[in-house]
């Protein structure tokens, strides 16, 4: 009771400060009467951007998984691929990579589609991230195991598949977990390339009905439907990981 | 057992661990390999499990000769108990001894189960074969660990100080398992600090010192020994045990 009371009052407390906001910047009420007549186009953007982050995400999973392997490879050339690409990714802003990759790369790869050239350039911009977590996973199964098996007789394969790999997905859930939140909201940098996502359709719509602050808090209001779940996923993740590996290093 | 070791030198990032070493040994069921840290022994069982490669020399076990970077079937063929169980901790104890039958060794689970469950029982772990590692004790994970190695049927198994992480009580309900290996006539070598346990199973032992070995012989050696190393080393045990 006292865990609700305490949440209510510190939610209390951040619409207050909205409430300022709202009493001291807005010159008229809000109305979002003119955004009923465009719902279609609102919706159609709230399910393009789950689906650019929900294909993206599969991709980049598999992007990470690539950029991982590579940077384990014995061939040194592969090694320095990944690790140019990933510190590419990690130094660079996320629209600047994805005007890059709208105006020139897609062009080059004569890629036409507006939704792929985002879907592939979020992939390979998530999968960089995504290869650090295999990797940080990975190392944290401990020396003894991979020997364990090695002296059981495991093929490579054999050791990934039946003692690293049970091992790591249970580790590797609330980060990406935190990637997919975090895909979901860089999508919406996709507006930049006129991709039709959510922020592309609500800035359209913005801009015919002028009703710019209620355009606002949907679009705030329509990734927080799709990262809160996620958000909490992550948190719930954690702790029963935490109870987990606490639990075992107590025995 | 047969084992041959002929001038065997490893170096670890430049300092000599093994220092050409050699030892010729026939029909020899316990071996017990002592000595005080550091003098090499458990390096010594790790090259004899082939799972580490060594700087030059031959090692011979029953007429194979032993090479880490081909020996996946000789690995195949050596039970492996290490210091600290090693149990995998996502899987369960029965789940860990079935894994290595089925996908390593390819066999059916059907076939394998029965045995593997009179071994479990043999040990004492029956009740406990559907717990994860972190369930157990730690005498009960070595066990669960020697069940695993046994569980191969393997031409020889490989104990790497099996009690060094438990306290007195889980050493000696360790001790007693291996024991059954005694008694079971399998093969073994066991690298242990229990003098008194070695001297019990063992029908030969080895004195290690500083990478080399210094004495070896049968069990007798350990009430007559020759060399002021072996000496001081039994000295100091004794000291330690009536301290205790």
């Amino acid at each position: 009771m006292k865990k609700i009371t305490s949440f209510l009052v510190a939610l209390s407390l951040y619409g207050l400060l909205f409430y300022v906001v709202y009493t001291n910047a807005l010159e008229k009420d809000l109305d979002f009467t003119v955004y009923n007549e465009y719902y279609k186009v609102i919706f159609n953007g709230w399910v393009t951007t789950i689906m650019i982050s929900a294909v993206s995400l599969v991709l980049a999973l598999i992007v990470g998984l690539i950029l991982y392997l590579m940077n384990e490879s014995k061939f040194k050339v592969l090694n320095y691929l990944s690790e140019i690409h990933k510190t590419i990714i990690f130094g660079t802003p996320l629209i600047v990579i994805a005007m890059i990759a709208y105006f020139y790369i897609g062009h080059a790869f004569h890629v036409k589609s507006k939704f792929w050239v985002g879907v592939l350039t979020l992939a390979f911009y998530i999968g960089a991230y995504i290869a650090d977590i295999y990797k940080g996973a990975i190392e944290s199964i401990h020396t003894n195991q991979w020997q364990t098996a090695r002296m059981f007789g495991f093929t490579k394969y054999q050791t990934y598949r039946y003692v690293v790999f049970p091992q790591v997905i249970t580790s590797i859930l609330p980060p990406l977990a935190g990637q997919f939140a975090m895909t979901i909201k860089s999508s919406a940098l996709l507006a930049y390339m006129g991709t039709s996502e959510f922020l592309n359709s609500m800035q359209i719509v913005q801009s015919v009905s002028f009703r710019y602050p209620e355009g606002f808090l949907i679009i705030a209001v329509g990734y927080l439907i799709l990262t809160i779940p996620l958000i909490l996923l992550v948190r719930f993740l954690e702790k029963k990981l935490n109870y987990k590996v606490s639990h075992e290093f107590e025995n | 057992m047969n084992l041959k070791i002929d001038k065997l030198t490893k170096k670890y990032s430049g300092k000599v661990v093994l220092d050409n070493i050699s030892l010729d040994l026939k029909e020899v069921q316990v071996l017990a390999l002592i000595g005080a840290s550091g003098s090499g022994k458990s390096t010594l069982l790790r090259l004899l499990s082939g799972l580490e490669s060594f700087d030059s020399g031959k090692i011979i076990v029953n007429g194979h000769d032993v090479d880490s970077k081909s020996d996946e079937a000789y690995r195949k063929k050596i039970g492996f108990v290490f210091q600290d169980h090693n149990l995998f901790p996502h899987l369960s104890v029965l789940e860990n001894i079935m894994l290595v039958l089925e996908k390593v060794h390819g066999m059916k689970r059907e076939e394998a189960l029965p045995d593997v469950l009179r071994v479990l029982e043999q040990f004492g772990l029956n009740e406990h074969s559907d717990k994860k590692p972190h369930q157990i004790s730690g005498g009960q994970g070595q066990r669960a660990s020697i069940v695993r190695a046994l569980s191969i049927h393997p031409e020889l198994v490989l104990l790497d100080e099996p009690t060094s992480s438990l306290d007195p009580i889980l050493t000696h309900e360790v001790l007693n398992a291996v024991k059954l290996l005694a008694e079971d006539q399998k093969d073994f070598v066991i690298v242990t600090h229990e003098i008194g346990f070695a001297k019990e199973v063992a029908d030969y032992i080895v004195f290690m010192d500083e990478g080399g070995i210094v004495e070896h012989g049968t069990k007798e050696m350990l009430s007559n020994p020759q060399s002021d190393k072996l000496k001081a080393f039994l000295n100091k045990v004794l000291t330690f045990v009536n301290e205790l």
